[in-house]
């Protein structure tokens, strides 16, 4: 096709395209159809006046002729010696710049020291979660072990702190029979529920999703596998540590309480995190 | 009536063993008053469930090595894994969905024969004319979109288990599978409206319109992106391209 022919096509492309916009703006609901016809519109227009501009317009190479622009010898001459006392060597000239851009790197890079503090004191350590805290779900309500089901999950926090991203716990229910807890830590476990923290101790994410027939909890963002019957041990991935696991009773009331906080740092392991 | 005061005076005068008796009589004449129909139904369904499902469950839906036991799963359960094609299982490994072995009547009565193993829960009534999709969202997106997504679209919960897409399900197997937990899943403790705030939502995120035009699985930023850079950013290069090109259909044209 000769170029005229597709640079008309694509002008009354365009115009179809817009009509077609009116249109379909007051009879039509969907945006893309909307958005198609607008890219007809602008399209057709963009490709109707490149074509133009560069398949028709006929625009030579024109080199416009003009004097040498050097220096003549006797400016040269002059400059050289109006300059000459104070000349500054290449070598010179080369290594002031390189120290001021060593001096200036060095400022550079130390300015992001001042972004080291203040020091995190016992905020790694510490939770919301106290002694006597009532364990309730994100609304708020309280929680008593028969308000989870047998295998089941479910995302608690300590009262008052509801969606506390260092407290999040998931309290799951076992047969106690098959629970094979750490030592000490037999009388944590009311009626087979166990609650563990939900940040992961690899990389922080919330260990979320529960395989109830295998037991194991596992994290979404690189698969390490928790064992919830012996502790939330690893057993697979690059978590090295087991989830702390939270003290749990049930108080009078019936409800389940915290015995204490996580009795270990939450959350991914530091480097100056005290291990047993 | 009658009944009830022979029965209290029965048990007043100490007659253990005539009571007994009695109460056997009482439930023989309920067993032949029984409609006709639910007495094929019951036996329709032990004559299936002792064909289809006794090898692995066990006669009496007690369980064998082979399968768990039945006793105490209830209707829910049970028309759930039925309807969904999961049991019978053909092979080993995760239970997916596929189309259901039975017809409908059979699934009945099947449903009904491991009902009446125990106590489990029975089918779950979905009610949507009240539900809140914003309860429902926040329901979901703390207990659901863990393993099944934010769109619902299911994923890989590891260890080749996999937590299956939501869209297939109907309303009610929705709330079966909340409330019984089937394979992997852990089972929830909702109550009814919960129940039908999360259908509600569930059914919102299978239903509701893309306003940005194709989702791609609606599985997440990596097809997303994948489109963006290999279409978007492929199709800007070549146009571009296009656009710089100098004509050289006619070069004697330019003199």
């Amino acid at each position: 096709m000769r170029p005229v022919r597709w640079i008309y096509t694509s002008f009354v492309i365009s115009m179809l395209g817009s009509l077609g916009l009116v249109v379909y703006y007051l009879v039509g609901e969907s945006a893309q159809v909307e958005g198609i016809l607008l890219g007809l519109a602008l399209g057709g227009m963009g490709a109707g006046v490149i074509g133009w501009a560069t398949r028709l317009m006929d625009v030579p190479t024109v080199v416009e002729e003009h004097e040498s622009l050097e220096s003549g010898d006797s400016a040269v001459a002059q400059t050289e010696n109006m300059v000459g006392q104070d000349a500054v060597t290449r070598r010179t000239m080369l290594l002031r710049l390189a120290t001021g851009a060593s001096a200036t790197l060095g400022a550079a890079l130390a300015i992001p020291a001042l972004s080291l503090g203040p020091r995190p004191g016992q905020s790694l350590e510490e939770t919301k979660w106290t002694p006597g805290a009532r364990i309730v779900d994100r609304f708020g309500n309280p929680q008593r072990p028969d308000d989870i089901p047998l295998d089941g999950i479910k995302t608690v926090f300590p009262s008052g702190f509801e969606g506390e991203a260092d407290s999040q716990t998931v309290v799951i229910k076992i047969e106690p029979e098959l629970l094979d807890l750490p030592e000490g830590r037999e009388e944590w476990a009311p009626d087979g529920c166990v609650a563990f923290s939900k940040i992961c101790t690899h990389a922080g994410c919330p260990v979320g999703l529960y395989r109830a027939e295998a037991k194991q909890l596992l994290c979404p963002c690189h698969q390490s596998t928790f064992d919830v019957t012996t502790g939330c041990t690893p057993v697979f991935g690059p978590a090295a540590r087991p989830l702390p696991q939270l003290p749990m009773e049930v108080d009078e009331a019936g409800y389940l309480v915290a015995l204490s906080d996580f009795q270990e740092p939450v959350g991914p392991s530091f480097w100056n995190m005290e291990t047993e | 009536m009658g009944a009830t005061a022979l029965s209290t005076a029965l048990f007043l005068s100490g007659e253990s063993t005539a009571r007994d008796g009695y109460s056997l009589e009482v439930a023989e004449i309920a067993t032949m008053t029984q409609t006709e129909s639910q007495t094929d139904d019951a036996a329709e369904g032990q004559e299936l469930f002792e064909a289809s499902c006794s090898t692995c469950h066990g006669v009496d839906g007690q369980g064998t090595d082979n399968g768990p036991s039945l006793e105490e799963v209830g209707e829910a359960s049970a028309d759930f894994q039925l309807r969904t094609g999961r049991m019978p299982l053909a092979n080993s490994g995760q239970a997916v969905r596929k189309d259901p072995a039975f017809t409908d009547e059979r699934i009945v009565a099947l449903v009904e024969y491991v009902g009446s193993f125990g106590d489990g829960p029975g089918i779950p009534e979905v009610d949507l004319a009240d539900a809140s999709l914003v309860e429902g969202q926040a329901l979901f997106i703390e207990n659901c979109a863990a393993c099944h997504g934010a769109t619902g679209a299911g994923g890989a919960v590891g260890n080749e288990a996999l937590a299956p897409s939501l869209w297939a399900a109907s309303e009610v197997e929705i709330a079966e599978a909340m409330i019984t937990g089937p394979g992997q899943m852990p089972p929830f403790d909702f109550t009814d409206a919960q129940v039908n705030d999360l259908v509600n939502f569930v059914v919102y995120l299978r239903e509701e319109p893309r306003p940005g035009g194709a989702d791609i699985g609606g599985i997440g930023p990596v097809p997303e992106g994948f489109v963006a850079w290999l279409v978007g950013l492929g199709s800007l290069l070549l146009i571009s391209r296009l656009i710089g090109s100098k004509r050289q259909d006619e070069p004697e044209d330019a003199a």
